[in-house]
């Protein structure tokens, strides 16, 4: 079927005045030059955004697999071709593995808890409730919030001495904590900053998943004798398979890229115990200008988010419901 | 669309004409120069002075402004500004960041006839500090140089039993005073320590604060300090080994230190540390905003660190803050003008004394208020223990390497020994990669 607003179907009154019948050839170019001059302007219109990807996003990124097959003296204006061996110098490096570790663990834990409290969090607010407003804008505070202002006040909470989360411990007459100063708490210390940071986003986006679930369902399987808590994993839980997976792929992208928070609150100590791979590179890259061994860990990390995703995509996909 | 009314055409074209002298008088030039924000280091306060370059202004018609960097990411702002060839005119720049920035071939070399002026009339530990081989030179130090020193709170040591005009002088002393020192609340924690220490943040900063006791064990960062290319890492032998156990023992033997204090010029001004070893300079500056109960000679002292073994020679880091002009600088001959200007014997002088800082000239030495000034003139007699960082292209990567190794050792995430094996390797790499 041709809808009316295609140009096909808006040039189909012309060609059946102008065309010459048995002229398939001219017809298809016709056609073509149509088609052509349609999208000619739609094409112009989004010319800005396109440009402005390609200079901002895919050059540089082009430009980063280039240079990771160089030794790359951007003051001399100097490249000199090394192959692969700046990808060889990855596997014997120990800080670089440290920090690819260190990334992977803080991934696959900030990933899965940041969403199902996301969740329980959604569901919670999806209930009716008083003060269910405030409590859903208190939780998406700090997705709005810059993550080096609140995690420059998360500094001053995870302070050993004056800040406030010893001070509760030691109202509790629990043993304190050296949080960031500790080479064991302080990568548990950035994800939870990071929960904090992404929860209220998880929330919002699974609230706007729970109010696509048809009501109906939830009716016939309350009449059908079903609880709270079969309705919730029979029902709830398979609808919101496509946010999920959104959710954690899109976590799951920003997770391998975390640099600010750790940035911030430890610099990525104490002795490389917060290092990641990001800040690792952007170490190789503006400390010790290395721009084409950091360029490699850049592909590195690249290779390794594009085989996470594609994997979400895929197993996602399983789950997928129809209704 | 109706016209504009005539009065408004009016009041804009008057406002044209009143604005060009204004526009005409402005300084045609504009000098920048980068410095470190914060308490980072005393001398960078200076900048913040809008007089201090007002002089220069008036004489040159330049404007000169000084833009403030956070430390920890100012090394790499340069470097990315310098690829884009768009830095500062002048930068202001920590000098064991130098060697990385000639490895890169980034700083341009003082005149050799002003460095042959210079190297004559300033103090022996300003020529140490100056001179990159054969009175080569590739900037000026500035004035309020930094020589790293013990300060202790003499209220404390009161209170401890111990004699306040008396610091530590041996590691053994350290480690008994340090003990004495240290104050638990009744759960056991720690609320004071006797010695605080530098164990986060910045490799750079981490070593900074450790050096005096690698240096005084007999080990170093390279074999040839002196030398610009090549050589070896010299911290993994057994005086290096030394030197780490000893904080390592106040950690976790003596519990006289902990890992969860903050910087240790910080929690000393804060009064929760009674002993630590950093820049003097910085503890001199700080400490009237800071601490303003405790002034110096009454309230804190300071002297050289102490000697693993008593009537060893002391030795300890003397840094200096540089003023360099990169060579992307839009204005050099400006920049150098200024330059010059500002480390003249007479402002070195004038400036010297107006932010009680150190001179540099021999000259200025011998005139007051630095001839009777107390602290002036133990930091003088600290001087000639002073020791400043190798010049070795390597350094960064030797840094951070030894830097890492520390912080490994003490958090024990390593042994010692497997720390500073993997610092050792690491060093010898950069060496190498820095020689190419």
């Amino acid at each position: 079927m041709t809808l009316p607003s295609s140009p096909a179907g808006r040039l189909a009154p012309r060609l059946s005045r102008g065309a010459t019948p048995g002229a398939g050839g001219g017809v298809s170019r016709v056609l073509r030059r149509a088609y052509r001059r349609h999208y000619f302007h739609a094409y112009l219109f989004v010319a800005p955004v396109l440009i402005a990807f390609g200079l901002f996003r895919v050059w540089p990124a082009v430009q980063t697999l280039y240079f990771s097959l160089f030794k790359v003296e951007l003051l001399r204006g100097q490249l000199t071709f090394v192959g692969l061996q700046n990808f060889a110098d990855l596997v014997g490096d120990a800080i670089f593995r440290q920090a690819f570790v260190n990334t992977v663990i803080y991934a696959a834990v900030i990933v899965p808890v940041a969403a199902g409290l996301g969740l329980g969090l959604a569901v919670l607010c999806h209930e009716p409730f008083r003060g269910r407003e405030v409590l859903k804008a208190i939780y998406f505070a700090p997705m709005v919030t810059s993550t080096v202002a609140a995690a420059m006040v998360w500094w001053w909470l995870y302070n050993p001495q004056y800040g406030l989360f010893n001070v509760f411990l030691r109202l509790l007459h629990l043993p304190t904590s050296s949080w960031l100063l500790s080479s064991t708490m302080a990568l548990p210390s950035i994800i939870l900053f990071s929960v904090w940071k992404t929860l209220g986003y998880n929330m919002v986006i699974y609230l706007a998943g729970l109010q696509g679930v048809p009501q109906e369902f939830y009716e016939v399987a309350t009449l059908d004798g079903a609880g709270a808590w079969q309705r919730f994993w029979r029902i709830t839980l398979p609808l919101l398979a496509p946010v999920t997976a959104f959710i954690l792929i899109y976590n799951g992208i920003f997770a391998f890229q975390v640099f600010d928070q750790v940035f911030v609150l430890t610099g990525g100590g104490p002795a490389n115990s917060t290092n990641v791979v990001v800040l690792e590179l952007y170490r190789q890259a503006f400390q010790r200008y290395r721009f084409g061994y950091a360029s490699a860990q850049a592909m590195v990390l690249f290779l390794l988010i594009l085989g996470i995703t594609l994997l979400q995509f895929r197993v996602s996909r399983r789950y997928e419901v129809t209704y | 669309m109706g016209r504009p009314p005539w009065w408004g055409v009016l009041l804009v074209l008057l406002l044209l004409v009143a604005g060009l002298p204004g526009a005409f008088a402005q300084p045609k030039t504009t000098i920048t120069i980068w410095y470190p924000a914060g308490d980072i280091t005393a001398s960078a306060f200076h900048f913040r002075d809008p007089t201090l370059f007002l002089p220069f202004e008036v004489a040159h018609n330049v404007k000169v402004e000084p833009v403030a960097l956070v430390y920890d990411t100012m090394q790499q702002k340069i470097f990315a500004a310098a690829a884009a060839r768009d830095v500062a005119d002048i930068l202001f720049v920590d000098q064991s960041w130098v060697p990385g920035f000639l490895k890169e071939d980034m700083l341009e070399p003082v005149d050799p006839a002003k460095a042959r002026r210079w190297l004559d009339s300033v103090s022996p530990e300003m020529v140490e500090l100056s001179d990159y081989g054969g009175g080569k030179m590739f900037g000026y130090p500035q004035y309020g140089i930094d020589v790293y020193g013990i300060t202790w709170n003499k209220a404390h040591f009161r209170e401890a039993g111990l004699d306040p005009e008396r610091p530590p002088q041996t590691w053994d002393e350290l480690r008994d005073y340090a003990k004495r020192l240290t104050v638990r609340d009744a759960a056991g924690n720690i609320t004071r320590v006797g010695y605080a220490i530098r164990h986060v943040g910045h490799p750079h900063g981490v070593v900074h604060k450790h050096l005096w006791a690698i240096w005084a064990a007999g080990a170093d960062l390279v074999d040839n300090p002196l030398a610009l290319k090549g050589g070896q890492p010299k911290f993994n032998n057994p005086a290096g080994r030394a030197a780490l156990k000893l904080v390592h023992d106040m950690i976790y033997v003596d519990r006289s230190t902990s890992l969860a204090f903050p910087d240790p010029r910080a929690a000393f001004l804060r009064g929760i540390a009674s002993m630590q070893i950093s820049e003097t300079v910085s503890i001199r500056a700080r400490q009237p905003r800071e601490a303003p109960g405790m002034p110096w000679g009454t309230g804190w002292g300071t002297a050289l660190p102490p000697v693993p073994k008593a009537g060893m020679r002391p030795v300890t880091n003397l840094n200096a803050w540089m003023y360099t002009v990169p060579r992307q600088a839009r204005n050099k001959e400006l920049a150098w003008r200024l330059i010059e200007w500002v480390n003249s014997e007479i402002k070195d002088y004038e400036l010297a004394k107006r932010f009680e800082a150190t001179p540099r000239f021999k000259a200025n030495w011998a005139k007051e208020p630095f001839k009777s000034d107390s602290y002036a003139q133990t930091l003088l007699k600290m001087y000639p223990y002073g020791r400043k960082y190798p010049i070795n292209l390597g350094l960064n990567g030797i840094m951070d390497a030894l830097g890492a190794a520390i912080q490994n050792a003490w958090h024990n995430r390593m042994s010692i020994e497997e720390a500073l094996a993997l610092a050792d390797r690491q060093a010898r790499q950069a060496i190498l990669d820095a020689a190419k």
